[in-house]
């Protein structure tokens, strides 16, 4: 007796892959013209449960190695905090009749209370596994309030930067374009004197620096290194003033009309672990699920 | 071979789900190694044409919704891959350095050339490496460093992980 499989059984196992393949390209062809989401956003809710486990075992892990160094250093911080606990309670009491005082001036100038927008706060949990993709994934969801297309943005440094804005949202966690993905585009404008305005999009990696694009000529002269670029928020996802990046390098093109300038971002993304998603102000539309 | 095939994908949804969680602080440059990818070049290699691509289509699938990518986009470039380390299934010996480098930096290229694929097909909306950005041969490089230790990792597992074993 032959050790050879039937050729028939052979055929099949070649016509596996070929099948598999086929079967990719169609969900391919369904996804990009986009059935809106549902089956991403199914598919994200399922695994998105075992990826926040995956993180927090990884963060338990390492949690408890820092823990050993870290109590040394808490029961020194301790005591001075107690000394420094004692200062801030005299100065609280000062702080609140200056409050007050604020707050009634606050109300003979007419200004608002409220924030111009709420904020969701959430913990970084995961990066796109692939290098293709620069997908970051948070741990709240539509249950929270999150909702597409909502714009993210950190605190570092003291500066309010922008991270990027909600694509995808699952029950308990959501994924993030950052503004340094490729495909991502923010209206943006000079912070200082010039406004002058222009479209900033990344290259796909937070080592790359951010490129605003479609800057008109005559800015050249008047933009100097280190200068802030903010979002505009005209007619955007994004509100308006929130840092996008600094001014790295100017290229200046003969042939083009406009100038393409080099940021670096305003965020540092490498060390970011919180960030706050953006719900829009009463009235305006609500991104999809 | 179905035992095989359900414990293979579920190890290589856990190595995305790796990947995703805690591989950004091994990051070179911010390129993070293709653990799965390796894991699925040598179970691809040791099983053949069924086991490996049904694994690849099923963890590219899970990949796909941890992922910005389209749905499809990584079903296909691991089926690709893993059908290609198929094609060559009991064709060499592996030892336990050269075949695997040459494995690991190959599967990547060959995961590159799946997107560029992809990228001529479905345009804009899928990504694409270029062969003049650092990241693919980062990454080429990595994986190809990795081959060697993943392949020995994965020795002892093969009772779990083969559905044939080849005859000596």
């Amino acid at each position: 007796m032959s050790d050879q499989p039937p050729r028939a059984d052979v055929r099949g196992r070649r016509a596996v892959a070929p099948i598999l393949l086929a079967a990719s390209l169609l969900c391919l062809t369904v996804s990009t013209r986009s059935l809106e989401g549902v089956p991403e956003s199914l598919g994200l809710t399922v695994l998105g449960f075992f990826q926040r486990g995956f993180s927090a075992v990884g963060e338990f892990a390492s949690d408890t190695v820092a823990s050993i160094g870290e109590l040394r250093r808490l029961r020194a911080n301790f005591e001075e905090l107690s000394a420094e606990l004692e200062r801030y309670t005299n100065m609280e009491r000062g702080l609140a009749d200056l409050r007050k005082e604020n707050q009634r001036l606050k109300e003979q100038l007419g200004f608002s209370q409220d924030a111009a927008y709420q904020r969701i706060a959430a913990r970084i949990v995961a990066k796109d596994p692939e290098n293709l993709y620069s997908t970051i994934t948070i741990d709240k969801g539509f249950g929270d309030g999150i909702r597409k297309n909502m714009p993210v943005i950190a605190f570092q440094d003291g500066i309010e930067g922008l991270v990027g804005r909600v694509v995808e949202v699952g029950r308990g966690t959501s994924k993030i374009v950052p503004i340094y993905d490729s495909k991502s585009f923010v209206a943006s404008r000079f912070s200082g004197g010039s406004r002058t305005e222009g479209l900033v999009g990344g290259q796909g990696s937070p080592d790359y620096p951010l490129l605003m694009r479609f800057v008109k000529k005559r800015a050249k002269d008047e933009v100097q290194f280190g200068d802030l670029v903010a979002t505009t928020g005209y007619e955007s996802l994004y509100p308006p003033d929130i840092a996008v990046g600094r001014v790295k390098k100017v290229r200046v093109l003969d042939y083009q009309t406009s100038i393409d300038i080099e940021l670096d971002p305003a965020l540092d993304f490498s060390r970011i672990e919180y960030v706050f998603v953006v719900k829009p102000e009463a009235g305006a539309g609500e991104g999809d699920r | 071979m179905i035992r095989s095939v359900v414990i293979s994908t579920l190890l290589l949804i856990a190595c995305a789900f790796a990947q995703s969680a805690w591989l950004g602080g091994v990051a070179v440059l911010g390129v993070t190694p293709d653990i799965g990818l390796i894991v699925l070049i040598w179970l691809s290699y040791m099983n053949g044409l069924v086991a490996g691509p049904v694994s690849g289509f099923l963890s590219g699938l899970a990949e796909d919704f941890l992922s910005a990518s389209p749905l499809g986009f990584h079903a296909f470039i691991k089926t690709a891959v893993s059908a290609a380390a198929a094609l060559l299934h009991g064709s060499f010996y592996i030892d336990k350095l050269l075949l695997p480098v040459i494995l690991g930096f190959a599967g990547t290229m060959a995961k590159a050339i799946a997107a560029g694929a992809l990228f001529l097909l479905f345009g804009s909306k899928v990504h694409a490496y270029s062969p003049l950005d650092r990241i693919l041969w980062i990454e080429a490089a990595y994986n190809a460093v990795l081959s060697p230790l993943v392949f020995l990792l994965l020795g002892p597992l093969g009772r779990f992980l083969v559905a044939e074993r080849r005859r000596a």
